[in-house]
């Protein structure tokens, strides 16, 4: 490690108590002062930084199952420190990767709009400003200061809500403090979900819950040792710091897009 | 100013010989026919010094508007008031963040009735105080919305002191001259008095630029040395605050840059 | 001096020179940089000093506790209150876009008062004072005519000190026109008082029941209190607990639950006593509460056993015999067993024959007023006013009936009939709705078969509106009165759905009132006021304000601080003291309810060779379908197989849709005995074949442009269809048709 005190701030989301509620996206977007339109059904230009998709799987009636999947940004780590996705590919150092917290960052003012990053993001964690943003009639009240409201042509994505540990910090600083604890630093969605599904922490301290949760392997990548975790695409190596819990092994399986007839799931996954 | 002819010669000379030898005939024929180099190095330098007065008088006339602060404010006076310096009225809340310049409520307490005979306070309690209405102070050290600055993380964890980027203002009897930007609507006192960008002290600016020469000289301290002194320790909190990771290491905690991270300045 | 060519090119070349050594081309590009980056346009949210406000939402009865977070005077966010007895920090989707209702354009910003035909949408200003004298003059001069009764008035709720001041008033005014807006809670309200003789709400102890049996109640899809019952459901997975979920339909609570048995829609109440027989049969019930504290039992078990042997509930349910067996097994074998009913969220109150059959189950196993059971929970008494004086108008126009025939011979124990209000109305038996008023309900949208709503509303010569947003009702009300936004006032929110235990919530003002409106409690006090009399005398408070704090008593100074108040201590009564029916014993087979008449599903409109496909209405979270629509966050969470554009997807399952040579994402035109409208196809593998499903909660032609005129209002194709004891409505869907469009 080559910064002693370096956190690693990760997920982990129980599938088998997520409801589908919808609540962690609205608490997202009332959070970080997402912007909205007249029309959000096309959900390619629909800008929700944590989305929830539904999953099937695929049988017919009566032996059908659904589960829901939040997703927001996977704050990928890459294959070595940084290396995520996105922020090798960006031009104007726009997005940028942590290697104190683990966070990939987005700094809108820099961005310019020519969406390498969303080419590149294999989780569509990304979205594109299309338009400025609008807030009817006096609506613009209830933004938030803590997190810059952003303009056309720039991307924005999930920042773990970034801005509450910098809030964390100056409250800790305050009292006199280095360190800020677990439940000081935890984003929106996790505190708005009322089904409890979303642990969030930090993934190199053994004490936090979610590296309970899911056990890190460090010599693999931070892969999961719970046999009931798992990541998305795992196989594409981007090392996301979002862990997945679930019981039913053909939500696990299609985590990692398996194709159909192949049998290599426990192999790949937990044995690797 | 040197420097400048210098240049300007040059220029003139190369008009017509387009760098020396290898100049074709042609020009040169039509060098011959047209006289003396003599009004075209005029013209040229009435172009050049008509720009330079143009980009370094004329220019920071245009771009700033002058705008007079609603009240005037006597920090000198309300200094010797107060017992925490600084700190009495711009204060940290409990939660840690800077609350920035002083809101009606505190003023109140003083102020509820006029205290003195200065038309500015009788003003500030006819207009703002009895009406309950905030001053609309012009905050000079206003800085744009994708700036997250930290107060509590130089001033209690690094121990600087206000001096440093917003100068002797507590010294000031009264509030000077407030200068908009009129392209981007923020305080001259960002981009700095002198148009040209320079600066003698620190607090003349508070561009990034200025944020990021405080970081690399304190950087730059501690892997001189090494050595952990309570000062060292201070400037190493500092550092470690603002772009954590850069104290520990030669590296900062951004892979971009491998500087400081974006994100913890900018929202 | 001639100018020459070269001269100028001079000039220019000396002026760039210049120019490049001035800072002026740097500056210029540094400046318009920034100003690109921060546009003018872009709001700069001001910061200021971060404050938290505890509250309740009111948005849905569930009552979750709120923290508001503000900066400055601005409410930047809504959370849910940590440590809160309902909802322990968390908080749906609806609670926390609250501030987009607060703020949000559908605000109702004065009183308004209608010019032009009625829902046109022409509005004129008024003042508070000539709105509550013209409201007090047309209240005036029908009690002068002795027409008191013929003033109704629709409320969401009929608890708390508000919904009591509207009592109180129509009480002293005359009129025994309350109607509370129907629910699940109706049926439940009368099964506990016809089998337990408890005039009580039903509560339920999921915290530490171990196995949910539920009849279609969608746990989490938003019925009861909706964040509780998430937090149970999550409680439950960590510590084994089961559900078993029954319905035809693959909703988010049978793809969470451990089993999932698709069922014959409307056949629940013959599975309940499906699996009772099994219970009987195989001697699995609680000997002890059967025979020291029931009634019944043997007349009730002769026809259980006599009818509803596993073989023929199957046929009705469509559900195999062995299935029903063992889950009536490992219903009576489990710990903590709690069957409950109410499909989806509970929205409409259904079959009450299913209710009692459901609760009878509960009783099979002893689970009445017991720790992992169901409670009768008594509304807190904390609401003492002094009794109201009546004269002579108000005591003759109390002895009429009510319109909606509640009380009457023929519904003599059901208390509110909302859904037989229209057809009153609109037969114009009984007598004439003169003036209609209507607080925290959205009738014109909720009720259905909208048609005949509208219809008998257009004959009400006289509506008012007390809703704080422009919804249906307001749209076509005379004079709206708005009410403070729930963000901006004082009210007391008694026990939530189901909740076990008795809690008093407290709304309070998080924001100062952003608009010329008024609370609806101080409007009715003014309204008392300027009647003078009787009236005048039964509001005797200064203020709503006044009013409340004075009616919490010493309860005040803990509310105002915590939030709530809760009962810690509060247990229930031990079972010989239980149960307040004639024989001071649990009724299996209450004679009112002719529960003892083979079961008869609950005849729905429309017939099989007209309508061969059967219509679902369903309930999602996502989807707020009460007095309340969704504000823009919430629609955005909308999935694209649920909402595309403005046209809305009916669910059918793929072997049904290949019948009808539909494909997914095909227009289609779904008809039915009540109307007809186009819809989308979107093939779902998870719902029973031959039927088709519908959400609620979209097709709003009031609110803004970010809700109205998308998708269909699924009651503009459904009809209530009366419950043959209650009177309440039992529909749980429509006969349909569909046909490429």
């Amino acid at each position: 490690m080559k910064h002693k005190n370096a956190k690693k701030y990760g997920m982990v989301i129980d599938l088998d108590k997520c409801t589908g509620c919808g609540s962690c996206m609205v608490a997202c977007m009332a959070e970080n002062n997402v912007p909205f339109r007249k029309d959000e059904s096309n959900k390619v230009l629909s800008i929700t930084w944590l989305r929830v998709y539904q999953l099937t799987n695929g049988k017919p009636f009566p032996n059908t199952d659904i589960c829901y999947l939040p997703r927001p940004c996977m704050h990928c780590e890459g294959q070595h420190e940084g290396h995520s996705p996105c922020v090798s590919v960006c031009p104007a150092v726009a997005t940028d990767y942590n290697t104190e917290t683990g966070i990939v960052s987005q700094i809108y003012t820099r961005c310019f709009g020519c969406r390498y990053c969303m080419a590149s993001c294999p989780y569509h964690a990304r979205y594109f400003n299309w338009w400025d943003p609008v807030w009817p009639d006096g609506m613009e009240k209830y933004l938030s200061p803590n997190v810059s409201p952003r303009m056309r042509g720039v991307v924005e994505k999930c920042s773990f809500c970034f801005h509450r540990y910098q809030l964390a910090k100056e409250k800790a600083f305050k009292e006199g403090r280095r360190e800020i604890k677990e439940d000081e630093y935890q984003t929106a969605c996790t505190q708005a979900c009322p089904a409890g599904a979303i642990t969030f922490g930090d993934l190199n301290n053994p004490n936090h819950a979610v590296s309970r949760m899911v056990k890190p392997d460090p010599k693999h990548h931070g892969r999961p040792t719970n046999p009931n975790a798992f990541r998305l695409l795992e196989r594409l190596g981007t090392n996301p710091k979002v862990y997945y819990l679930s019981s039913r092994e053909w939500v696990r399986r299609a985590g990692d897009n398996y194709l159909e007839n192949e049998a290599k799931y426990k192999k790949t996954v937990h044995q690797g | 100013m040197s420097a400048l002819d210098n240049n300007a010669k040059e220029i003139a000379g190369d008009a017509g010989s387009d760098g020396g030898a290898t100049s074709s005939p042609e020009i040169n024929t039509k060098e011959q026919d047209k006289g003396p180099a003599g009004p075209v190095i005029l013209f040229f330098i009435v172009g050049l010094f008509a720009s330079l007065i143009l980009g370094w008088i004329i220019f920071p006339k245009l771009l700033y508007s002058k705008k007079k602060q609603p009240i005037d404010f006597n920090h000198v006076m309300h200094m010797a008031e107060v017992e925490d310096g600084c700190e009495s009225c711009h204060f940290f809340r409990e939660d840690g963040t800077y609350s920035g310049v002083p809101k009606l409520d505190q003023c109140i307490d003083c102020h509820e009735e006029i205290q003195g005979d200065s038309p500015d306070e009788i003003k500030f309690v006819e207009e703002y105080v009895s009406k309950g209405r905030e001053v609309p102070w012009l905050v000079y050290s206003r800085q744009p919305d994708c700036v997250f600055f930290s107060h509590v993380a130089h001033v209690k964890v690094a121990g600087m002191d206000c001096v440093t980027c917003h100068g002797h203002i507590g010294e000031s009897e009264s509030l000077k001259i407030y200068e908009e930007n009129r392209i981007t609507g923020y305080s001259r006192d960002i981009w700095g008095k002198s148009i040209g960008g320079f600066k003698k002290n620190t607090w003349d600016r508070m561009k990034m630029d200025d944020c990021a020469e405080c970081h690399r000289k304190m950087t730059a301290n501690i892997e001189r040395t090494g050595v952990k002194t309570p000062t060292k320790r201070l400037i190493d909190h500092l550092v470690d605050v603002v772009s954590p990771g850069t104290s520990m290491s030669e590296k900062g905690s951004s892979v971009q840059t491998e500087r400081g991270a974006c994100f913890v300045c900018h929202k | 001096m001639k100018i020459d060519r070269r001269s100028f090119l001079s000039f220019l070349l000396g002026g760039a020179a210049g120019t490049a050594l001035s800072p002026l081309p740097w500056k210029l590009t540094d400046d318009s940089s920034i100003w690109t980056q921060m546009w003018p346009w872009t709001p700069v949210p001001e910061d200021g000093e971060a404050s938290y406000v505890n509250s309740s939402c009111t948005l849905c009865p569930g009552g979750c506790g709120i923290t508001v977070r503000k900066i400055d005077d601005r409410a930047v966010k809504i959370e849910g209150m940590k440590r809160h007895p309902v909802n322990n920090g968390g908080l749906c989707s609806l609670g926390l876009s609250g501030l987009q209702l607060l703020y949000g354009p559908t605000r109702v910003k004065t009183p308004l008062k209608r010019v032009g035909k009625r829902g046109r949408g022409r509005w004129e200003k008024i003042s508070w004072k000539d709105a509550v004298s013209e409201v007090a003059k047309t209240l005036g001069d029908l009690r002068e005519k002795g027409q008191s009764h013929t003033v109704g008035f629709i409320s969401g709720s009929d608890r708390g000190t508000v919904p009591r001041l509207f009592e109180r008033f129509l009480t002293v005014y005359g009129s025994p026109n309350l109607i509370r807006t129907p629910s699940i809670i109706d049926s439940y309200e009368l099964a506990l008082h016809l089998m337990q003789g408890a005039q009580a709400l039903p509560g339920f102890d999921f915290e530490n029941a171990n196995f949910i049996l539920s009849f279609g109640s969608g746990i989490v899809d938003g019925w009861g209190s909706p964040v509780r019952m998430f937090r149970a459901n999550s409680a439950w997975r960590d510590t084994g607990g089961k559900v078993i979920q029954i319905e035809p339909r693959l909703s988010n609570t049978a793809a969470k639950s451990d089993k999932w048995i698709p069922i014959n829609p409307g056949t629940e109440a013959a599975l309940a006593l499906g699996i009772a027989h099994i219970i009987i049969k195989e001697s699995l019930y609680d000997a002890e509460f059967i025979n020291n504290y029931s009634e019944g039992f043997e007349d009730w078990k002769a026809f259980v056993l006599g009818e509803y042997g596993p073989d023929s509930v199957a046929t009705i349910t469509g559900i195999d015999s062995t299935t029903i067996i063992a889950l009536a097994r490992s219903f009576a074998r489990a710990s903590k067993p709690l069957a409950i009913c109410g499909r989806g969220q509970g929205t409409t109150p259904g079959s009450l024959n299913e209710c009692t059959a459901v609760h009878a189950l509960n009783a099979l196993v002893g689970n009445i007023n017991k720790k992992g059971g169901v409670f009768a929970v008594a509304e807190p008494d904390y609401i003492n006013w002094p009794e109201v004086e009546m004269d002579a108008t108000a005591a003759a126009g109390m002895q009429k009936n009510r319109l909606d025939g509640a009380g009457s011979k023929k519904y003599p124990f059901s208390r509110y009939l909302l859904n037989r209000l229209p057809q009153a109305i609109n037969s114009g038996k009984k007598y004439p709705l003169k003036a209609l008023f209507v607080a925290g309900a959205n009738p014109l949208y909720t009720m259905s078969d909208s048609k005949a709503v509208k219809k008998a509303f257009d004959k009400v010569p006289f509506i008012v509106s007390f809703s704080s947003y422009m919804d249906e009702t307001a749209q076509n009300a005379d004079l709206i009165l708005p009410n403070h936004n729930y963000l901006e006032r004082y009210e007391d929110i008694p026990t939530p759905a189901g909740m076990p235990q008795p809690v008093i919530g407290l709304s309070r003002p998080v924001v100062e009132p952003q608009f010329n409106t008024k609370h609806v409690g101080d409007v009715i006090i003014l309204l008392a006021k300027a009647m003078g009399g009787t009236l005048s005398d039964a509001f005797a408070w200064d203020s709503y304000d006044a009013c409340l704090k004075e009616t919490m008593g010493y309860k005040w100074q803990v509310i105002i601080e915590k939030g709530f108040w809760s009962y810690p201590d509060f247990v229930a009564g031990p079972r010989e003291e239980s149960f307040d029916t004639v024989s001071g014993k649990f009724e299996f087979a209450p004679k009112e309810t002719g529960s003892l008449k083979p079961f008869k599903p609950v005849k729905i409109e429309g017939d099989k060779t007209n309508y061969p496909l059967l219509l679902m209405p369903y309930d999602s979270i996502r989807l707020a379908n009460g007095a309340m629509g969704d504000p823009p966050f919430v629609m955005k969470s909308v999935d694209d197989t649920v909402l595309k554009g403005t046209d809305v997807f009916i669910e059918i399952n793929p072997k049904t849709a290949g019948e009808h040579g539909l494909r997914e994402g095909q227009l289609a035109m779904l008809s039915t005995p009540v109307g007809q409208a186009k819809v989308k196809v979107h093939l779902f593998d998870g719902i029973m074949p031959g039927l088709v499903a519908l959400p609620r909660g979209l097709g709003h032609t009031a609110y803004d442009e970010y809700l109205a005129g998308k998708g269909i209002n699924v009651n503009e194709l459904i009809g209530p269809v009366e419950d043959p004891v209650s009177g309440l409505d039992a529909a749980w869907g429509v006969r349909a048709k569909l046909a490429k469009a």
